[in-house]
């Protein structure tokens, strides 16, 4: 099922954690919530879940209008950050507390029970204590008792925070194979961005209680809305100048910016991925920074080299493929130049 | 080479250890003398004094003893009086306790910091005062002394009624149903804010006319509240007020609002969720509180003094016949009913230190095992 999320303002005191934010979530598909600590994505899926009470705005279920109604008359699924796993229950009764409550029979209960303990791969967990569970293991004893009564919304809030990095990883791809195999309408709250490239459909970067971007991941990271996200969104190298003419300067670099024809300069920012920097030997005749190389990182699928610019001073991270690193056998303190393949140009107020 | 470079860190290492391990200790005497000096003091004390309690108790014979305790008509009264008072005050303060321990550690409400506070009013306040107070409020030279005295009965139609009330919205707001197609229907179909004042009011009218009008309480007869059961069980109850909440609120705070927000949102209602979730996980800090809110109240001399009036056979609980017996000289008999709630406190320390552990198990998060197959 669809929800809609209308207009929602939220303030805590005198913070802004939400300020009229509209998502839409379609139905059956997984979205992210993705911004830094304090953006209001937490916020913003507990009034979904109806555990936060909105200021203003209003959030529809299915075109039904859902903000009057309590936590336990929406539905949803909620997964909480530290599990909260009831901690004096089995993990049988725990995923078949939501049936009980909801007066299912007991038989039938138990079905249930077994048949989540298998989609979560825990047969013969069911009468153990959450103590005795792993992070990753309550984790999903969690997404199982969210999952029992069948909601049609299930909300997860950082799923996977408190969890390893190896445990993380799995538990992403396992969270994406049950989506694609129960479609049920899913918002997840998460601030690593490659998690929620991995594991959404559609992604929506918050800070500071606004919307910065909606898209698909691809859209996201190829097209960053404006420099939040596209500084938010993995590692990035900033270099202040000015634009004018249709060009932005920056000390070192030129970039074609047909956005902005005037001829009075304005100031901009010039924004390059690591891996959109090229390394060569000698000035090849396009606009370049002349660069000593700091210190090198072969290790890894791309080579990290860490650059200072000659006139600017400025740090410059680059990242090349291995058969260009090879080929150049760059060492600290060699003297190169640095061309951008790519380079993203934002002026700030100004619409793009 | 390494090998080598190995051993001598290792050794290194145990020169250390051995080392500090020898500085970390005290000289052998400093340590057997402040033993000796906790042990004395302990024993001078503590030990001495209780066993002498028992020893007083049973110097004339088990005989005695058991006469002094069972047959003497007064000190059986007190004792009855006791067992009586103690468990009134006793869910008073669970009740209260449980509900202001939820308050304040899941809302945050203008007054927060003012009603915990207060909650510790009864622990500064000496208990002869609290008393007094009392007294100062339903004595016959009180405030509300002449009407009770007059027409004391009048006043139960209206406490009957604001507590059956009170149970009414209680389970109005429990029962509530969750499916909002239910609540379009019938009864639900009424604001819950005119069901609860509007119905609220209706009963609570309803219910003093048909006391007034059939007569239930006695009328123009005095209500004793000081100077009878009801001042003693107010008394006790003020002075170990704070007993249960102050226990609660930690064990509520370390529990955090997660699990019972997860309740709510996999369906369960108000009642379902507080002896679900709610009760199992305070459950050690509840018990521990209560017990030591018990032992608080059995021994409560000072406020209780004040409002009984120390008539003897009627208003004298255990801690005011011990004084009573050992003002008329009749050591025996004071030091047996001494020796009973000595046992009691015994017995309470010993239940608080078995369940201290299991509080303390339920304030830290439980170990992590193994990572997941």
């Amino acid at each position: 099922m669809s929800i809609v999320v209308k207009n929602v303002c939220k303030t805590f005191g005198n913070f802004h954690a939400l300020d009229d934010v509209s998502v839409e979530v379609p139905d059956g598909s997984l979205l992210a919530l993705l911004g830094p600590s304090g953006s209001g994505k937490t916020t913003l899926l507990r009034i979904i879940a109806g555990l936060e009470i909105a200021d203003q705005g209003t959030v529809l279920h299915n075109g039904e209008d859902i903000t009057e109604y309590s936590a336990r008359e929406r539905r949803v699924g909620f997964v909480f950050q530290h599990y909260a796993l009831f901690r004096h229950m089995t993990i049988a009764d725990n995923i078949g507390y939501g049936l009980r409550v909801r007066g299912v029979k007991k038989a039938e209960r138990m079905a249930r029970v077994e048949e989540l303990l298998h989609l979560i791969r825990l047969d013969g967990y069911g009468p153990r204590y959450p103590s005795q569970l792993s992070g990753g293991q309550r984790q999903r004893v969690a997404l199982a008792r969210a999952l029992a009564s069948r909601p049609s919304v299930l909300l997860l809030d950082e799923p996977f925070g408190a969890l390893d990095a190896k445990v993380r990883a799995e538990l992403r791809q396992w969270l994406r194979r049950l989506h694609d195999e129960i479609h049920v309408t899913s918002v997840f709250v998460t601030h690593d961005q490659e998690e929620a490239f991995e594991v959404a459909d559609r992604v929506v970067v918050m800070s500071e209680g606004r919307i910065e971007q909606i898209g698909s991941p691809a859209e996201v990271f190829e097209h960053p809305a404006n420099a939040f996200v596209m500084d938010f969104l993995g590692n990035v190298n900033v270099f202040h100048g000015h634009v004018e003419a249709g060009k932005a300067v920056v000390p070192g670099l030129e970039v074609a910016y047909p956005d902005y024809p005037h001829e009075e300069a304005r100031d901009a920012a010039v924004y390059v991925r690591p891996h959109d920097f090229m390394i060569e030997r000698a000035p090849n005749g396009a606009s370049s920074i002349e660069a000593v190389v700091l210190h090198v990182n072969p290790a890894g699928s791309r080579a990290k080299v860490e650059l200072r610019a000659s006139d600017t001073a400025q740090l410059i991270n680059a990242e090349l493929t291995e058969e260009r690193f090879a080929e150049l056998g760059l060492k600290s303190g060699d003297r190169v130049f640095v061309t951008a393949r790519r380079a993203r140009v934002f002026v700030p107020n100004y619409a793009i | 080479m390494q090998a080598k470079g190995g051993g001598v860190v290792q050794r290194a290492r145990v020169a250390g250890t051995s080392a500090s391990r020898r500085a970390q200790k005290d000289p052998a005497w400093v340590r057997f003398s402040l033993t000796a000096f906790a042990l004395i003091v302990v024993g001078l004390l503590i030990v001495v004094p209780i066993s002498n309690v028992f020893a007083g108790a049973l110097s004339e014979g088990i005989g005695v003893y058991w006469k002094n305790l069972a047959i003497d008509a007064d000190t059986l009264h007190s004792i009855l009086l006791t067992l009586t008072v103690v468990p009134l005050a006793l869910a008073a303060n669970i009740v209260f306790g449980v509900a202001a321990a939820w308050l304040i550690s899941r809302f945050n409400f203008p007054g927060r910091t003012f009603l915990t506070a207060l909650i510790d009013l009864p622990f500064s306040v000496s208990p002869v005062v609290a008393g007094l107070m009392f007294v100062l409020i339903f004595g016959l030279q009180g405030y509300a002394g002449p009407f009770l005295r007059r027409d004391g009965y009048a006043i139960m139609p209206f406490v009957v009624a604001a507590l059956v009330v009170f149970l009414l919205v209680v389970a109005y707001l429990a029962l509530r149903p969750m499916s909002p197609h239910l609540k379009k229907r019938g009864f639900w179909k009424i604001h819950p804010v005119v069901a609860v004042l509007g119905g609220g009011s209706a009963v609570f009218f309803v219910l003093v006319v048909v006391q007034q009008a059939l007569g239930i309480w006695p009328q123009n007869t005095s209500l004793k509240i000081i100077f009878a059961t009801p001042g003693l069980v107010l008394a006790t109850a003020f002075v170990t007020f704070p007993f249960v909440a102050r226990e609660l609120i930690p064990v509520m705070d370390a529990v955090g609002p997660d699990e019972e927000l997860a309740a709510l949102s996999l369906g369960a209602n108000g009642w379902q969720m507080f002896w679900h979730v709610t009760v199992p996980n305070v459950k050690w800090g509840l018990v521990y509180g209560v017990i030591l809110c018990n032992a608080r109240a059995m021994g409560e001399f000072g406020a209780v003094y004040v409002v009984s009036g120390h008539i003897a056979g009627q208003t004298d609980t255990m801690p005011l016949r011990i004084e009573k017996l050992f003002q008329e000289y009749n050591l025996p008999g004071s030091f047996a009913v001494a020796s009973v709630l000595t046992m009691v406190a015994i017995l309470t320390l010993f239940a608080k230190s078995k369940l201290e552990s299991k509080v303390a198990s339920v304030t830290t998060d439980p170990p992590t095992e193994a990572s997941p197959p």
